[in-house]
């Protein structure tokens, strides 16, 4: 076919376009031009291939269904792709498919002028962006041949298509500090976590089809801080629990670097909570992240290494103690008067402790003995007195915290040492045998501290015999009395 | 004696000022004990919480418990060394002392509930259940002033002695309040307010004087004694008195 020919149609299209562009502002299904059938009678087979100085390649190939429905279904292929005719087919030397993108992309800013699209505000940070020096590449969202409508909510079912039209794609946010975040979300990876159901806006709230605010952030890490209010939204409870946890604390005194809620949980990839031994490793991991030193500790532990060398669920993992929302600073004694409680939670119950063999009876033989005793008291008294209290040797202060050994793995002779060690931070002058004025856990029997057992049992018979006698002596006296009178 | 049993309007006087006094320390000083103690040691039950945090706390109560502690101990040895130097002077007889007759008045006391004997024993300054009540209240107390110390300086009587013997003092030391504790509510209430011979109350340890007629029946030995009569003498003059409530019912 000889282009001289067609001239006419040509002159006629380009004559009536703004007639058509009206006419044609939302997707139509029509005709495409004979102009552009005689291109797709090539492009429209699969197969083509462009390949590129970098050795990159493009297929060449053009669905003859999507450029029928695409709002640009009115124009001749020669339109965009000036140059090219029925007679002229010029091969286009590009370094790479990104340069071949990019001088794409102002073929569409001929029509698509930069005031015409700024009004949409995802334009007009594109277009800032485009001063600055990093031109915007129009196909990354909005595709090259079936280019469609993309507001309205007519072309795309749902929201996260929309979003994802755009965010699919490598885009990424600058910060006034330098530096940059990838804006790209796996669709995959956000249709396979816990909130693979909600629509975007329901976190980026604020965002929709109609409305892109443009934010403007010092840092990554400011933007981090604040899109962790979202969670608020739906998870109102455990986000007060955390204004008043130690991490909040922190990040009030200016400490950016506190965890906030997608720190620990992530943001896109949020997964499903976990239990059992998985959810104990994947959790004690998320700690482990600003709090190496303890992990490690931790991991040494009778308690860490069942969790992870022996897969035992029963053991505590850091949330167990420290709770994961309203997570206390462990240094007050508030919080250190809590400790034969948390302890207690295994330790005093026989499902737990049971099959390893342990004495449940470890936490109220404490809670009876003086220290247990005058550390209720002292609970108490802060809470009823305002009394400030001394802190009372507690379970961890004998067994250790995060590094806590088997008492019987660790043998007696080291448990004492440690003992004494401890004992003297109060007691002073404590010797080597004042520890041993602790029952260690046990109930005076017999065997296990005699002489105890036997003070016990004297009382327990003459107590209820004296008493008997004095009762008896009593009703006899008054007895005799009411007798004789 | 002879001075304190000086007759006053029918009345003899029994105590002096000075065990007057002293039975006033020994009730405030053992009150105070047993209200800090028993509050720890039943610490669990909420009228002792109610009654520790209204002292000021667990540290106050120990320390009003200690320093009570001090001054039953100061009692206790002024009670023992005047008791023994006046004895030792010559200027009382060793009454308090046990003896085989206390035994003897006790089974014979048994006997006269049962109705196996006519009248009860005969006793002289003090009878057997006081000088129960009195020894296990000084034996117990020493052993409660030996185990406190224990418990006030554990470190330094490890030093000496093995660990164990502090758990074993407590053991002691809480068992033997509770001994002695139900030796005063119930025995020493009961002689002293609800029997029905003092009731409403035994005034004697507070005015210091008994009267003769309770004498005659209580204490016949040391009202003979001290009237330079033998104590038949003392039942003839006095027919029915002693102490024989069958008697005593049957003239009402």
């Amino acid at each position: 076919m000889k282009v001289g020919k067609r001239i006419p149609w040509i002159l006629v299209l380009l004559f009536s376009f703004p007639v058509l562009a009206v006419g044609y502002g939302h997707a139509r299904e029509t005709e495409v031009s004979d102009v552009s059938r005689k291109c797709l009678q090539c492009h429209g087979k699969q197969g083509i291939v462009k390949t590129f100085l970098n050795e990159e390649t493009v297929e060449a190939y053009v669905n003859p269904e999507k450029i029928r429905t695409s709002v640009h279904n009115f124009l001749t292929c020669s339109e965009c792709h000036s140059g090219f005719s029925e007679g002229k087919h010029p091969s286009g030397k590009y370094k790479s498919k990104f340069q071949f993108r990019l001088r794409s992309s102002s073929i569409c800013r001929r029509c698509h002028s930069a005031d015409r699209i700024k009004a949409k505000p995802v334009h007009a940070t594109l277009l800032k962006k485009e001063k600055m020096g990093e031109s915007p590449i129009c196909t990354n969202c909005h595709d090259a041949h079936s280019v469609s409508a993309a507001s309205g909510g007519k072309v795309f079912s749902n929201e996260k298509q929309y979003c994802q039209k755009c965010h699919q794609h490598e885009l990424s946010m600058n910060f006034r500090d330098g530096g940059k975040m990838s804006l790209k979300v796996d669709p995959a990876i956000l249709e396979s976590s816990a909130h693979g159901k909600l629509r975007c806006s329901d976190c980026h709230y604020g965002y929709s089809s109609e409305e892109h605010p443009e934010k403007n952030f010092r840092s990554r890490r400011d933007y981090v801080i604040a899109s962790s209010e979202s969670c608020r939204r739906c998870h109102f409870d455990n986000y007060t629990k955390t204004l008043d946890s130690v991490h909040y604390d922190l990040l009030k005194q200016g400490n950016l670097k506190a965890p906030v809620c997608n720190d620990c949980h992530g943001s896109h990839q949020i997964s499903h909570i976990t239990h059992g031994v998985k959810g104990g490793l994947i959790t004690t991991q998320r700690c482990k992240k600003c709090h190496p030193m303890i992990y490690e500790m931790y991991a040494k532990s009778v308690h860490g290494n069942a969790l992870i060398n022996e897969q035992n669920q029963d053991v505590p993992i850091c949330i167990d103690c420290h709770t994961a929302h309203d997570i206390q600073n462990p240094m007050t004694l508030a919080y250190h008067e809590k400790i034969p409680q948390m302890c207690g939670n295994c330790h005093a119950n026989p499902a737990v402790v049971g099959k390893y063999g342990l004495s449940t009876d470890v936490v109220k033989t404490y809670l009876s003995d003086f220290h247990g005793v005058t550390l209720g008291f002292y609970k108490k008294q802060r809470e009823e007195l305002y009394k400030p209290a001394r802190p009372i040797a507690v379970c961890n202060d004998c067994h250790g915290t995060h590094n806590i050994v088997s008492t019987v793995s660790a043998g007696p002779t080291s448990v004492k040492k440690n003992l004494v060690r401890r004992c003297q931070k109060c007691h002073k002058d404590a010797t080597e045998e004042f520890p041993n004025a602790w029952l260690f856990h046990y109930k005076p029997s017999f065997s296990k501290f005699p002489m105890i057992f036997v003070v016990n049992s004297i009382y327990r018979i003459f107590i209820p015999i004296m008493w008997a006698g004095f009762v008896l002596q009593i009703l006899l006296h008054i007895w005799r009395y009411a007798v004789n009178r | 004696m002879n001075r304190e049993s000086r007759g006053k309007g029918g009345k003899i006087r029994r105590f002096s000022t000075f065990r007057i006094v002293e039975h006033w320390g020994i009730i405030l000083t053992t009150m105070i004990l047993f209200a800090t103690g028993l509050c720890q040691r039943f610490w669990h039950l909420e009228l002792s919480q109610w009654f520790i945090l209204k002292l000021g706390g667990i540290d106050n109560v120990r320390l009003i418990h200690r320093y009570t502690g001090i001054l039953f101990s100061l009692e206790l040895l002024m009670n023992t060394s005047v008791g023994m130097m006046g004895v030792i002077r010559g200027k009382w007889q060793p009454s308090i002392f046990i003896s085989k007759k206390d035994y003897e008045d006790a089974i014979h006391n048994i006997k006269y509930y049962f109705g196996f004997e006519n009248h009860p024993a005969k006793c002289d300054r003090y009878d057997y259940m006081e000088k129960f009540e009195y020894w296990t209240i000084l034996i117990g107390g020493i052993l409660m002033i030996m185990t406190g110390v224990i418990l006030w300086f554990p470190t330094l009587v490890t030093r000496i002695l093995p660990g164990e013997f502090i758990p074993a003092a407590k053991a002691l030391h809480s068992n033997e309040a509770m001994l002695i504790f139900l030796l005063n509510a119930v025995w020493h209430i009961y002689n002293a307010i609800f029997s029905p011979e003092v009731f409403p109350l035994d005034t004697s340890i507070f005015t210091g004087y008994i009267s003769r007629e309770r004498m005659i029946r209580e204490h016949p030995l040391e009202l003979a004694r001290m009237e330079g009569v033998t104590p038949e003498e003392l039942e003839k003059d006095n027919p029915g008195k002693i102490r024989d409530l069958k008697v005593e019912a049957a003239a009402r």
